[in-house]
């Protein structure tokens, strides 16, 4: 068994891998001590009693984590890895139909002592189910829910289900613009921390302009992974719906990458939160007076991230009653931090078990 | 009313003519109808105009049927942008797509139900289908389900072809089996073959709920239409067509499977396993690359892409959200020939057997 202090270091040397730290940011042995201690209440916890109140406590990872990931977010397998393997558990990682390459080649890049505590599945198996103390599960509702059916009560199960982020710009469209193009491009806009829509106060075909400006960019150092055809055809497909309504309506307007289907901003005056079709297609929409579920619609019911520009703790305040998990400065949508609580679930802590004396 | 010119007047007559004839089976007859029927929709249909201008296409400076622009079927769903050629309160009969009562709903408005009637009759006729005379039909009756075009349908078929014809789903849904057997009886004494029609989910209900295998006269046969997206079932053809055989003894050659949609006025039929669908003299298809917009070349699959003359009313081309190919067989078969591969897994729940979904799982 390795002590935490070993797998912190070890975990700190696997963060520095180009795949890892490309996805989840700088992260050092300090920041993963810190972040122990901000969730366990002491760095120690999973390796002693510690004072708890009037008790000592001492925090038990689950021996067996089954991760269940999905093909369009490789940013959320590797964080649940990186979790599972700083807790000190077994992970057992069940690879999506297509595989993730890029993750299974950093993997064999990791420290002996971590690639120990890892295995890797093409298929979901009874006896992977059975032998998990926890089940992580990342992909659509309907895959989600027919996993729950199978585990037992005894089961840790940690669900990540369909999510959908925005952005809201309040003011300094240019400085916003940049920001947003990045949140809307990066990862092809596959995760939930992706914002489909920004909101926008003030005029929205202002904005739209520079956000095409900005979207251009961004398409020229960083284009976008090559597209299925079906892909391809839900981007035609709003394309020239939007078009359509565009040639008789002036509140709806069409911005797109020439000859290709690099980006696409669809700008209209229906607050309504609709699902893009992903690949760089967002909206941009009038910012409701009255923000809520009611103005923003039923898709608002699944809100994860609410990324704003510019971030001043007046405008935080007035989001907090939203659904979202997550408010953070525009530009960093894709980023959250080591500590965020993932769709309101604080990833370490929900996995352990604990043990009291007193 | 807008008084019909005698331009669209000598049109009607001349599209008309090619549903009965079959003229347009020849390109440059088929060609110069299209561009004709695009001049009038591009004329009298101002919302398709702006859609057309802001592609930079109009009749003037457009000569080949390949170039009309086609709409997507989500513009059918616009409610404040009516896709006809005529004005909407002289709107005769709507169809509706099908879908649940929370999706927005495609609405094809139609002035009169001529082209569409004839359409559906001498397609049959072109494509040399078996007449159903004695026919049993498992979708709700046109009175039952006013606003689809599929029931719409079956009523045509119903009144043109029909000597005894049996509606065996009934207002709440349920298929009657006493009156599918009575209609059996009849048929077995009359010597003549049953023709079954409806949905593949009606079909699957009725296999599901047949506990021996039904003895159909010799000759019978079945049309199954629509798809499963957004329902709990799914059935490749393949094995849909194993069911037939097991459960009404029908082989797959006496299998026709009907390919359509609520914003077209024309039907693609095909038979048995394996092979392509073909519609009526008065349609051409064109299988899109989404990503470069072209032709996708021979066996590559790509975005069905429709063009119906007998759409006089609303919008000739239409751009599907179905995946066909179009191999080098299907090319040697003429312009109106395509495989389909299935719904496109991006696009919205819909399908004409979803409503009998709805109302079979009940």
């Amino acid at each position: 068994m390795i002590s935490t202090h070993d797998r912190i270091q070890l975990l700190a040397e696997a963060s520095a891998l180009p795949y890892v730290e490309a996805l989840m940011g700088k992260i050092t042995a300090h920041d993963l001590s810190l972040w122990l201690e901000a969730e366990l209440g002491n760095p120690n916890a999973l390796d002693g009693f510690h004072p708890h109140g009037d008790l000592l406590s001492k925090a038990y990872a689950p021996k067996y984590i089954l991760h269940i990931v999905s093909g369009n977010t490789p940013h959320a397998a590797i964080q649940s890895i990186i979790r599972g393997l700083l807790l000190g558990s077994h992970n057992i990682i069940k690879l999506p139909s297509a595989g993730l390459p890029e993750l299974s080649e950093s993997i064999q890049q990791f420290p002996s002592e971590l690639k120990g505590l890892i295995e890797t599945h093409d298929e979901l198996t009874e006896e992977l189910l059975n032998k998990a103390d926890a089940v992580i599960a990342i992909g659509s509702d309907a895959a989600i829910d027919a996993i729950h059916k199978k585990t037992r009560p005894d089961q840790i199960f940690i669900p990540h289900g369909h999510k959908v982020s925005i952005g809201i710009v309040y003011d300094d469209y240019k400085g916003a613009a940049d920001l947003a193009a990045r949140d809307v491009s990066l990862y092809n806009q596959q995760g939930c921390l992706s914002p489909h829509a920004i909101y926008v106060q003030g005029n929205i075909m202002e904005f739209a302009e520079l956000l095409a400006v900005e979207m251009e960019k961004f398409t020229t150092y960083n284009p976008p992974a090559p597209i299925s055809l079906s892909e391809a055809g839900a981007i035609r497909n709003l394309r020239e719906t939007t078009r359509f309504i565009a040639a008789n309506n002036t509140t709806t307007k069409l911005w797109e990458s020439n000859d290709s289907l690099d980006w696409t901003i669809v700008c209209e005056s229906d607050p309504l939160l609709k699902l893009s079709c992903l690949n760089r297609c967002v909206y941009v929409k009038p910012l409701p007076t009255d923000l809520n579920v009611m103005s923003l619609g039923p898709e608002s019911q699944h809100l994860s991230t609410i990324a704003i520009h510019p971030f001043k703790q007046n405008t935080v305040t007035s989001l907090t009653e939203l659904p979202a998990h997550r408010i953070c400065p525009l530009g960093q949508s894709q980023q959250p931090s080591l500590f965020w609580h993932h769709d309101g679930f604080a990833p370490l802590a929900s996995l352990v078990k604990w043990k009291d004396i007193g | 009313m807008r008084a019909t010119s005698s331009t669209e007047h000598s049109l009607i007559t001349a599209i008309t003519d090619a549903l009965i004839d079959g003229l347009a089976a020849e390109e440059n007859t088929f060609n110069s109808l299209a561009i004709s029927v695009f001049k009038n929709q591009h004329d009298q249909n101002l919302v398709y105009r702006q859609y057309c201008d802001s592609l930079g296409k109009n009749p003037s400076n457009l000569s080949h049927w390949h170039d009309i622009p086609a709409v997507p079927t989500d513009v059918f769903k616009l409610e404040d942008y009516p896709i006809v050629t005529f004005p909407i309160e002289n709107t005769h009969k709507t169809f509706l797509t099908s879908g649940t009562t929370t999706e927005v709903k495609g609405q094809h408005h139609f002035p009169s139900l001529e082209f569409y009637e004839n359409s559906i009759k001498s397609g049959w006729d072109e494509l040399d289908l078996p007449h159903p005379s004695q026919a049993i039909f498992l979708t709700g009756s046109p009175e039952q389900a006013p606003q689809s075009s599929l029931s719409h349908m079956m009523g045509v078929l119903s009144d043109s072809f029909a000597e005894n014809a049996t509606w065996a789903i009934g207002v709440t849904g349920k298929i009657d089996f006493d009156k599918i057997n009575l209609a059996i009886k009849i048929a077995i004494k009359k010597n003549e073959p049953v023709a079954l029609l409806g949905t593949a989910l009606a079909f699957l209900y009725l296999f599901d709920q047949l506990d021996s295998s039904i003895s159909l006269p010799p000759g019978s046969w079945a049309m199954e239409t629509g798809g499963y997206k957004g329902t709990s079932r799914h059935l490749e053809k393949e094995d849909l067509y194993q069911l037939f055989e097991q459960k009404i003894n029908l082989a797959p050659d006496s299998i026709v499977n009907e390919y359509s949609m609520t914003e077209l006025s024309s039907q693609f039929y095909t038979r048995g396993l394996g092979r392509p669908h073909t519609g009526p003299s008065w349609t051409r298809v064109r299988v899109i690359d989404p990503l470069t917009e072209t032709d996708a070349l021979p066996g590559e699959p790509g975005h069905l892409v429709i063009y119906d003359l007998a759409n006089f009313h609303s919008v000739m081309a239409i751009r599907t959200q179905d995946i066909a190919v179009r191999s080098e067989a299907d090319l040697a078969e003429g312009n109106n020939s395509f495989t389909l591969l299935g719904r496109d897994p991006s696009a919205l729940p819909r399908g004409c057997s979803r409503a009998a979904d709805h109302s079979l799982r009940s």
